[in-house]
């Protein structure tokens, strides 16, 4: 029930809708009016798409409606982009509508001139947009959001960003333009598919929270991404975000690390806590996994994404190169919590016997560098027997990789290796290869084989370490059902 | 619910902070363990207090003016006799009059003179956005210097309490470092459990500071309280 003591409509009429409405669709196509109906258009979507505007015949090639109530059928979703005003104005119509018709299950409120301008007026017209439809139980996403995406369903609210891969990560941000950046950083290299695109704006009506819980239910997400710059019921969050995270990895980012400052402060703990450090608690209390740097965020979603959770801690840092070899090893035991593994004497003699005389192998513990000389079909041999020690729980493979290996038969033969494993003995594989964009078409074809690519060996530590957290908190929060 | 009552007779006087007596008694019934003490208002009960207690002794001054007793001047520790106790107390007066002249000092509190520990410090405090929190990290003025604490939201269980201390740098030295004996980990632990029901249960509390907590092999003792409470 909501304040009006109206039962709250569920969130899946809208990622499901099957007819979506645009106020303020626009002919131009410099509008993001219009951009909405061509990114609606784009998708994989077989329900119906209904342009609001009164002085068009059709827009992108389809009907125009004068108005919300002249659409015929059932309505299930109605986006926004017009003004702050003629948002208010439409709320009403949409009650309306839904007196009359019985239809409407939320709204996406596209325009801002709201609460985020911090002005007794935006307030104002929040409040008296959100009224009627509270009231009657319809939902409002936003308002000053990118809305909605369910790369499943095929709903797409946005102006920004077109189509995307199907898959398993739910993005949920404060920040449209940080969520559309993700999906953006991610898409040339496929580092992630995704199941449901989720801003949140102002917040009115629908919070982090829910959205949160409601992927939780998800079974298409397997992993949340979260950007929250400050969450106004914390405590609610670390309950429902707790049971989520026995579940599936919430991957969080929270920006506003420094305090502004909490007045006269009377008690030693007062002096320490600040927020940001209550948010830190609260997220290792709930198995959010908490990410120090946008790059770990990123990155640590995408290896989620994709790779199953480490059972221990012991990592093998594997390498044909020295330094960022060393370089990892640093990070891996900077974080706390990573363990070098062990390598049985029957790994290590198994090694040397293939590899050249000048490789050195778990020296020290958990090392391996296979030098130069290593070919690509050596590959497949050495992650196999790597994978299959048991004191090992997971590798971070290092490259630069040499032109006389053909990338084809390089990223074949370490595939050809990890997927010897059957799913549940799998091990998680992060794979650095610090050639940039002269190895885009290598990093395609790893990511394609399910294996996380990364720039960066520091990063894939960082990755590395926040799933062996997560991995520990799992195995301490296990749900007995 | 004596502790309710001892918060509302607190409200009622005025006050928003505990006297240390008054946090002890909160302390009682959350299973919070401190030094044995005894109240008393003049000299001659002192003495009497710090035999039965055994010397070596400590006396802190109560007033409920007086929050950072130790600045005032209204804190010896390590008494060893009566004579010196004479002295200790005639002194701690002296300096409590001079340093704060309109505070009404309501006794003195003589407290067994605890010996060296590990020094941690556990608080709890009200959070606008996530309810009753509990902290702990580093104690005596360790704390605001080095930053190093830990916090979760109460109510909390011991494997959570656990993985809180664990999140520290003083955990280490709780483990024992060089020669010495590690702590009782599981002990603090309670002890977080503890103050966790505590903010839960007694939601005239906005902050209170255990600081500082003394880790012992086999214990440990909270040897300062202070309790703050809001209307």
């Amino acid at each position: 029930m909501n304040a009006a003591g109206q039962v709250k409509g569920s969130l899946s009429g809208l990622f499901n809708a099957r007819s979506i409405a645009v106020v303020g669709a626009s002919p131009r196509r410099d509008k993001p009016g219009n951009h909405v109906i061509r990114h609606a258009k784009a998708m994989d979507f077989d329900g119906q798409i209904y342009p609001v505007n009164p002085t068009q015949k059709t827009i992108e090639g389809i009907k125009c409606y004068p108005d919300i109530m002249s659409i015929p059928g059932r309505l299930d979703l109605i986006v926004l982009i017009v003004g702050a005003d003629e948002c208010v104005r439409m709320a009403r119509e949409i009650a309306r509508r839904r007196d009359e018709k019985g239809d409407v299950a939320g709204i996406v409120v596209v325009s801002g001139g709201f609460s985020e301008g911090g002005s007794a007026e935006g307030e104002e017209k929040e409040k008296a947009m959100l009224e009627p439809l509270q009231a009657r139980g319809i939902r409002l996403i936003g308002p000053n959001c990118l809305g909605i995406i369910d790369q499943y369903s095929g709903v797409n609210t946005t102006f920004d960003v077109p189509p995307y891969n199907k898959g398993g990560v739910s993005v949920v941000s404060q920040s449209g333009a940080l969520a559309a950046s993700f999906l953006t950083w991610a898409k040339d290299m496929e580092q992630i598919g995704i199941s449901k695109f989720f801003t949140v704006g102002n917040m009115a009506d629908v919070d982090v929270n829910e959205a949160v819980e409601f992927l939780g239910e998800d079974e298409n997400t397997r992993v949340i991404a979260l950007y929250v710059e400050g969450i106004r019921q914390g405590r609610r969050f670390v309950e429902a975000a707790k049971k989520v995270s026995q579940r599936k990895p919430v991957v969080a980012y929270k920006s506003g690390r420094t305090s502004f400052g909490s007045g006269a402060v009377r008690s030693h703990t007062g002096a320490v806590a600040g927020n940001d450090r209550i948010y830190d608690g609260a997220f290792r209390q709930a198995g959010v996994i908490r990410a120090a740097t946008i790059a770990e965020f990123f990155y640590t979603v995408c290896a989620m994404g994709k790779q199953p959770l480490p059972r221990g801690n012991r990592v093998c840092v594997l390498t044909v190169v020295g330094g960022p070899g060393t370089i990892c090893i640093d990070a891996l035991l900077a974080t706390g919590v990573v363990e070098m593994a062990c390598l049985s004497d029957g790994t290590k003699g198994h090694l040397k016997e293939i590899l050249a005389p000048t490789a050195v192998v778990g020296e020290p513990h958990g090392y391996v560098d296979l030098t130069g000389s290593v070919t690509k079909e050596k590959h497949e041999e050495i992650v196999r027997t790597i994978l299959a020690d048991e004191g090992v729980d997971g590798i971070i493979y290092l490259n630069t990789p040499p032109p006389f290996l053909g990338d084809e038969k390089l990223v074949e033969s370490i595939l050809k290796g990890y997927n010897s494993f059957s799913e549940e003995d799998r091990k998680p594989l992060l794979c650095v290869l610090t050639f940039g964009s002269n190895v885009a078409g290598l990093r395609l074809l790893f990511e394609r084989g399910g294996i996380p690519t990364m720039e960066f060996p520091d990063i894939a530590a960082a990755v590395m370490a926040n799933m062996i957290r997560y991995s520990e908190w799992r195995n301490t929060h296990k749900t007995f059902k | 619910m004596n502790c309710r009552k001892i918060v509302k007779d607190v409200l009622a006087a005025g006050r928003s902070h505990l006297l240390e007596p008054e946090a002890y008694q909160i302390c009682d019934e959350f299973k919070i363990t401190y030094p044995q003490f005894i109240y008393i208002s003049n000299a001659e009960d002192g003495v009497e207090a710090a035999r039965s207690i055994g010397f070596p002794v400590a006396i802190k001054v109560v007033s409920p003016q007086i929050i950072h007793k130790t600045d005032a001047g209204g804190v010896v520790t390590n008494i060893q006799s009566e004579e010196q106790f004479s002295d200790a107390y005639d002194t701690m007066l002296q300096n409590v009059r001079k340093n704060a002249p309109d505070a009404e000092i309501n006794g003195v509190i003589v407290q067994k003179s605890m010996p060296k520990g590990v020094e941690v410090a556990v608080g709890g405090l009200r959070d606008l956005q996530f309810g009753p929190v509990v902290m702990f990290g580093a104690g005596g003025i360790l704390i605001e210097v080095l930053q190093d604490a830990s916090f979760r939201l109460a109510p909390l269980d011991r494997e959570e309490a656990l993985r809180q201390i664990k999140e520290t740098r003083i955990y280490k030295v709780l483990q024992g470092v060089r020669r010495n004996e590690p702590s009782d980990i599981e002990a603090l632990a309670d002890l977080l459990v503890n103050v966790g029901d505590l903010l839960v249960d007694t939601p005239e509390i906005s902050e209170l500071d255990f600081n500082p907590v003394l880790a012992y092999p086999d214990r440990y003792a909270v040897v300062d309280a202070r309790i703050i409470l809001s209307r």
